[in-house]
């Protein structure tokens, strides 16, 4: 474990979603919680305390993956924010401080929160569908971590979590599926409650029932406790498989009927992203998504899949600002930015309809 | 009830009937001019519901008087705001609102229905517990998936999406007999 003095090194995390080429997974997170034996969870837990959790688990760390820690405290916000982008976290770490703690492996695969909310957070992104070799990466970091700790457990309720809802396994598993054919073509309701499965739910990006920001429907377990981790796996292998078959269906029927309303919407997505002078972050996420469907009916070319699925985590606050020369930019000035960056990367882009 | 020295303990709550721990406290209750006497162990969550007024495992909706002031003696941590929603503080907060913590994941759906009106002796947590070693998932669970969504798709009548499939069920069969034969690559 290192400890850099230049907490910059954030900016410098490896890519692993930098090749995502399908259509529709996009990526998927998972997330082990464990808190350890003998220490109060960390909302009861002195500063002084927190930071011993710290020593502690940095001690065990297994050598491969290497590690490296960051502090809260010497972490910006930017570089905060930039992180919770680039691990797609659901919640916020902005206010992590003193006492808080991130250790992140050389492949930027893995995100150890350290007393955010549990003393441990192992959290893992992945791109190709495989959740169960990210599951079983993830138990073996867990593993070794536990040679040395001890987790709080209970027989009851499992391995014991800041929220009961966690408790059990500890695991939660979300796929981000884009889902542009059922959503623009209207039958995302109709799928969903036919698939209707009670071990699995499905939310929105920003958690807006009603609006699917970048066209992504989270699937995730529903159940951390009554349930072992192979059942947590294998439910969502099931719904996301028959998700994706209904999706791969609805775009091949959009295509043959040369569906003149999902046309014009790409034509518009098109228009927006090559010819506005602001952009804002949600309205590219959902624009992105329907010029990955137009590329894919063959009514746009000039691009990749992989180039726009980078595009999806790039045109996000805290990547954009990164990769400006000046970091610090106003807040009105950003959306104009955003779009000179998309301008920039959609230079060769044709739309063919 | 008309016996005023029983012989042996009276008969346990109903609720409690699965309850193997000893007995060692005997509940009596006057209501107007009805003695009512039942037979608890130490930690029985029903005693805890008469005394403070909390829901036990498994009603439909917590019923909950005032709680009493009741809170975790380790951390401090008061069944007021874990009900407010806020954060348990320590693995002691599980023992002390362990009822309370039950039936809210029950009635809020977060525990599957086979643990609804299940017996006190149904395991609940069956996942993984500490020093258990790891297990490979077992690669069949991707077959079956891809066997349901199959199924679904000649529901639909979808038999080029139908046949893709079949494709990749073909591939990861084949994948796996192959690596039953050799040892698996590392990645």
């Amino acid at each position: 474990m290192s400890n850099p003095q230049n907490p910059s090194k954030i900016f410098e995390l490896a890519h692993p979603w930098a090749h995502n080429t399908n259509p529709i997974w996009l990526a998927s997170t998972l997330s082990l919680k464990r808190n350890l034996d003998k220490f109060n969870f960390p909302a009861k837990l002195p500063v002084e305390r927190r930071k011993q959790v710290i020593s502690l688990v940095g001690r065990d760390l297994p050598k491969k993956p290497a590690f490296t820690l960051f502090k809260g405290e010497e972490l910006s916000p930017l570089e905060k924010e930039f992180l919770a982008e680039h691990f797609l976290l659901q919640e916020s770490i902005q206010q992590a401080h003193q006492g808080e703690a991130f250790l992140i492996d050389g492949t930027g695969e893995t995100l150890i929160g350290l007393n955010i909310q549990d003393h441990l957070g192992l959290h893992l992104i992945e791109i190709h569908g495989e959740i169960e070799s990210a599951w079983s990466k993830l138990a073996k970091i867990e593993g070794a971590l536990s040679q040395n700790l001890s987790y709080a457990y209970n027989p009851a309720f499992g391995y014991l979590t800041s929220d009961a809802t966690e408790a059990g396994t500890g695991l939660q598993v979300t796929a981000f599926l884009q889902l542009p054919a059922l959503l623009h073509g209207g039958s995302l309701g109709e799928i969903l409650s036919r698939l209707a499965d009670d071990s699995i739910q499905t939310r929105s990006l920003m958690g807006d029932p009603d609006t699917f920001a970048g066209d992504l429907v989270l699937v995730s377990n529903r159940y951390a406790l009554g349930v072992n981790e192979e059942n947590i796996l294998s439910s969502l292998r099931g719904f996301v498989t028959k998700l994706q078959a209904e999706e791969v269906s609805a775009r091949k029927q959009l295509k043959s009927a040369d569906n003149p309303h999902v046309k014009d919407q790409v034509a518009r997505a098109f228009g927006i992203m090559v010819h506005s002078y602001q952009l804002e972050a949600v309205e590219v996420l959902t624009e992105i998504s329907l010029l990955k469907l137009g590329l894919e009916l063959g009514w746009l070319k000039g691009l990749s899949a992989d180039d726009l699925n980078l595009l999806f985590f790039n045109s996000r606050r805290a990547h954009l600002l990164q990769n400006q020369e000046e970091k610090k930019l106003n807040q009105e000035e950003i959306p104009h930015k955003r779009a000179e960056f998309i301008h920039s990367k959609l230079k060769n882009i044709e739309l063919l309809i | 009830m008309n016996e005023k020295h029983p012989s042996k303990f009276p008969e346990r709550p109903l609720d409690c009937l699965e309850c193997k721990k000893p007995i060692v406290v005997v509940y009596t209750e006057i209501v107007g001019g009805v003695v009512n006497e039942v037979s608890m162990c130490a930690d029985c969550p029903e005693l805890r519901r008469r005394l403070y007024g909390g829901g036990g495992v498994g009603d439909e909706m917590m019923v909950v008087g005032s709680s009493g002031g009741v809170a975790c003696g380790n951390c401090g941590t008061t069944l007021g705001a874990v009900r407010m929603g806020a954060r348990l503080g320590c693995s002691v907060c599980y023992e002390v609102f362990a009822d309370f913590l039950m039936g809210e994941l029950l009635s809020s759906g977060r525990l599957p229905e086979r643990l609804k009106g299940a017996k006190k002796s149904t395991p609940i947590h069956i996942g993984r517990s500490p020093g258990e070693v790891q297990q490979e998932i077992n690669p069949a669970l991707r077959l079956l998936a891809l066997n349901d969504a199959l199924s679904e798709t000649l529901k639909r009548e979808d038999y080029e999406q139908a046949a893709q499939l079949r494709d990749q069920i073909r591939a990861l069969t084949e994948e796996t007999e192959t690596k039953g034969e050799q040892p698996p690559k590392s990645k």
